[in-house]
């Protein structure tokens, strides 16, 4: 990209941050430190000052300049707003403040690239075992590491060999009638494609508990290129993802096992790619990441609750980006009633991959060293076997616990007596 | 088993959440962030000024107008509530006497009435040696041979210092790195100063130059705390202390002997072979975090569930109830149904006092009476001087719900903590324990007393 652009599209989005409502909320700064005891990055190293100074405090200097480059090193875990007791949004004035920058600064290809999360699984579906094989292999991930960026020994999916589209076409019709009307299901880049197994998890338990599930064609999110500093294309990338989900109807409810994505639906789009469209707020209500959905259910009296025991102990990971939506941890309340289900919080705030930021080679120590005490905790406490809500999270968990990470659902699925 | 929603996660709403589950309710704790306990010395203060300063604060509670939140409870509820608070965090975070004020030195070299204290704090407990040496609290706590000895010499017979008896000597060690901890600042105060029994304190400073993390030229006291969780990097803290630290009785360190890992102040008062007292310094606060990390993992492992980020702000009634609380959730509002509701948002500090351009004062959630409505009169000219605007807030029954000219506001609706009228409490110092007392009031109204 020209100079020239480059500067103008630093403008624009510095015009923008000014006259963001939310850029006004660090007046509500009282200086209190809670934020600065929260972050999960600034607890382990001094390379990142941490968020009341990147955020409210060092905004006021960013007048058409990117003064302090620490920004970078925030993960956009969400956490500073999420404690933040006066409201100050913190995460997304750095969220802003970084695109700004990136775009003085331009983006690197590899930022790019780590983004195309559809590219990767549909170019990888048809020759999984090879490309498993290419991501296993230590030459072939150190040329990755020189050449484009991404750290050795950083978490990459698993390619399947079937997606998820694939089976719904090939699998025979359930056989018992809906019963309690339709929902859409959002299965995410992940569910489509490297972890189809949770997403055919999540629509039989569904369908179990009587919910004609419909599952439109759908894409990415545009949440891994938003947090690398590319509004542009996450905006087209969400636009186009709220445009499908709405296709099988505009007052159904959706059903979402991808826990960050629905984040991004449900607030971050808004907050931080600044799009206010109907059509997003939309579907920003009607969505319900599944675990939160279930509990609704419960809390109506209209969850079977009649489940098989499971009898194992489950460390359980809810991470941030879940958290950030502020509706609690509903997969720990809902494992809890599966009986011998022993579930074990992890009470850490992040696991440190926060996207794709633990991939990166000069982030890769700073993330591993923030999941550190997440990674002690599943290794003490698993009968084989942990869990969590979002797909990147638990790659990371499992690359560096060795545990085997899940969705929820399956064990849910597990206690309906369906696998 | 009722559904209780508790509001707010300062010390008022941890103490009602923890109190209701451990009665066998099922309780939602939501709040939007943390409250106060991290900003706060770590202590939990019951009376510390009436408006002289307090030693006996349960004897003192009897003299407080009928206003304030402690008149309507009593010194026995408020003092079985702290020490039930006491009980559920153990001695390892909390200890002393709630009849009995310890005078500890803060980061300015002032002395602050508390009640309880943390132990790696009581050594520097304003005292008179000889009630040092009767209580022996400190040498108790020593473990070494060695430390104990070095205990017993320093503390020496009562000498006269400038005509009044002499009373402890404070040897205050600063670390060059962090600059909230003024040891020369806080020695030359402290050395002005006379302890509440009468005699003259005494104290020298002296620092030490330690990095905590390499490359990091301003730590918080956090991240240096969080250093003090390896066991390595505490002894050499402490070595270095011992070689610095001037004559006295008590070595006086920043507050940032550990944040996770329980036994820092031992290893490290082990190593300097005296007394070592922990001055807390401002936010963040090592010992605030301490007790409130502590506090919540004990509400979660009761199986609360735990809600954060989220603003409640509003409710839907049912009759003279409240049938449910609104979450301002992402991705639109969220009801929480409930049975009864504890609310405890905090004052003015934490927003759930405003006061708007016409200087109204208005509490938006539930729109409770208050005890005043203008704020015009109630801020005084002068900045030290009382300003009755703080004592704004809601008048309660005797089981701590919200009261009007109309009576109960909301029959299952209660209150706790910084939300009740009546007290200045960063001027008397009441405000953890009108926040312990009165949310276990809320907690064993709602259960009935079971306990
Ligand atoms: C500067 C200052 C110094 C003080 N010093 C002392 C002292 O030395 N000794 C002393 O005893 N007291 C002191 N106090 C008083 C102190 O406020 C109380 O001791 C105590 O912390 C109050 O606890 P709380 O739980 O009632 O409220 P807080 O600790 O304020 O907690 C309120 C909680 O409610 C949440 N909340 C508020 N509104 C909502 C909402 N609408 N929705 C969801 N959550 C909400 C907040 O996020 C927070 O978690 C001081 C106060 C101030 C302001
Ligand atoms: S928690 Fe909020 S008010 Fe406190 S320092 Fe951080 S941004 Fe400021
Ligand atoms: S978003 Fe996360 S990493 Fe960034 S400043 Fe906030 S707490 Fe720290």
């Amino acid at each position: 990209m020209s100079q020239k652009s480059r500067d103008e599209r630093a403008q624009g989005l510095r015009d923008r941050l000014n006259t963001e409502l939310q850029r006004l909320s660090l007046d509500q700064c009282v200086k209190c430190t809670i934020c600065e005891t929260s972050c999960p990055v600034s607890a382990v190293t001094p390379l990142f000052p941490g968020p009341k100074f990147v955020g409210p405090q060092a905004e006021r200097f960013r007048d058409g300049e990117s003064v302090d480059h620490s920004v970078d090193y925030c993960s956009s875990c969400g956490t500073c707003t999420v404690v933040c007791p006066q409201g100050v949004n913190v995460a997304e004035i750095n969220s802003l403040a970084r695109a700004v920058m990136k775009a003085e600064d331009g983006v690197p290809v590899r930022d790019r690239m780590i983004t195309q999360t559809v590219l990767m699984g549909k170019a990888m579906t048809p020759v999984a075992p090879i490309a498993n094989a290419v991501l296993d292999n230590k030459l072939a991930r150190t040329v990755m590491e020189k050449v484009v960026g991404v750290h050795r020994g950083a978490p990459m999916p698993t390619a399947r060999t079937q997606s998820l589209h694939t089976w719904l076409k090939k699998r025979p019709k359930p056989t018992k009638a809906p019963t309690r009307g339709a929902l859409v299901y959002f299965h995410g880049c992940a569910g489509g494609y490297f972890e189809v197994d949770a997403a055919k998890k999540a629509i039989e338990v569904l369908e179990f508990l009587g919910y004609e599930v419909l599952v439109p064609k759908q894409g990415c999110c545009g949440l891994a290129e938003q947090s690398n500093g590319l509004f542009e294309q996450a905006s087209a990338s969400v636009r186009r993802l709220v445009d499908q989900l709405r296709k099988p109807g505009t007052d159904l409810t959706i059903i979402s096992t991808a826990g960050s994505c629905t984040g991004m639906l449900k607030h971050e789009a808004h907050e931080i790619l600044g799009i206010h469209d109907p059509e997003l707020l939309d579907v920003g209500t009607r969505i319900r990441e599944i675990s939160e959905f279930l509990m609704e259910l419960y809390e109506a009296g209209e969850l079977p609750t009649d489940f098989k025991p499971v009898n194992m102990r489950l460390p359980y990971h809810a991470p941030c980006q879940l958290k950030s939506q502020g509706m609690g941890t509903p997969a720990s309340d809902l494992l809890r009633m599966i009986p011998g289900l022993e579930v074990i919080d992890s009470n850490v705030t992040c696991c440190g991959i926060a996207g794709t930021y633990g991939l990166k080679k000069e982030k890769y120590e700073i993330a591993q060293a923030v999941g550190k005490p997440l990674f002690d905790m599943v290794k003490a406490n698993n009968d084989g076997l942990a869990a969590c809500d979002t797909e990147t999270c638990r790659w990371q968990i499992e690359n560096s616990s060795g545990v085997e990470t899940v969705h929820p659902i399956v064990l849910l699925h597990k206690a309906y007596g369906l696998s | 088993m009722s559904r209780v929603v508790v509001i707010g996660a300062g010390l008022a709403g941890l103490t009602a959440a923890l109190r209701l589950a451990r009665a066998g309710q099922s309780v939602t704790l939501a709040t939007k962030g943390p409250g106060g306990l991290q900003l706060s010395q770590g202590t939990i203060d019951i009376l510390g000024y009436s408006p002289e300063r307090v030693t006996r604060p349960l004897e003192a509670i009897a003299s407080l107008p009928d206003e304030h939140p402690y008149a309507s409870i009593g010194a026995d509820e408020v003092a079985a509530a702290v020490i039930w608070l006491g009980q559920q965090l153990g001695p390892e975070l909390l200890t002393g006497d709630p009849s009995t004020n310890l005078h500890l030195p803060t980061a300015v070299g002032a002395l602050r009435p508390t009640a309880l204290a943390q132990p790696s704090m009581v050594a520097g407990d304003a005292r008179s040696l000889s009630a040092h040496e009767q209580r022996g609290a400190a040498p108790r706590s020593l473990s070494a041979p060695e430390a104990r000895d070095a205990h017993a010499r320093s503390l020496s017979a009562p000498e006269e210092r400038g005509g009044v008896s002499k009373g402890l000597t404070y040897a205050v060690v600063g670390v060059r790195q962090l600059k909230d901890f003024p040891a020369d600042l806080i020695a030359g105060n402290l050395a002005r100063t006379t302890a509440p029994d009468g005699t003259r304190l005494a104290a020298n400073s002296a620092w030490i130059d330690l990095q905590a993390r390499p490359g990091e030229a301003d730590p918080s006291p956090l991240t240096y705390a969080r250093s003090m969780d390896d066991e390595a990097f505490a002894a050499t803290f402490a070595r270095a202390v011992a070689k610095a630290a001037g004559k006295g009785d008590v070595v006086a360190v920043p507050a940032v002997l550990g944040i996770r890992r329980r036994g820092v102040w031992q290893q490290v008062q082990d190593i300097v072979g005296r007394p070592v007292c922990e001055i807390p310094l401002p936010p963040p606060s090592v010992p605030g975090l301490r007790l409130y990390e502590a506090l919540l993992a004990l509400v979660r492992a009761a199986g609360v569930r735990f809600i954060q980020g989220s603003h409640v702000t509003g409710f839907t009634p049912d009759g003279g109830r409240v049938a449910s609380v609104t979450l301002a959730a992402a991705g639109g509002p969220r009801e929480l149904a409930a049975d009864a509701v504890v609310f405890a948002p905090g004052g003015f500090e934490s927003g759930a006092l405003s006061v708007d351009s016409y200087g109204t004062i208005s509490e938006p959630v539930f729109g409770l009476p208050l005890t005043a409505t203008d704020a015009g009169e109630l801020i005084t000219e002068k900045y030290w001087g009382p300003h009755p605007l703080f004592e704004v807030g809601v008048r309660v029954d005797d089981a701590g719900r919200p009261v009007g000219e109309r009576g109960v506001a909301h029959e299952n609706l209660y209150v706790a903590g910084g939300i009740i009228a009546g007290a200045e409490r960063w001027r008397d110092k009441s405000g953890d324990g009108v926040a312990v007392a009165t949310a276990i009031r809320a907690a064993d109204h709602i259960t009935g007393g079971a306990r």
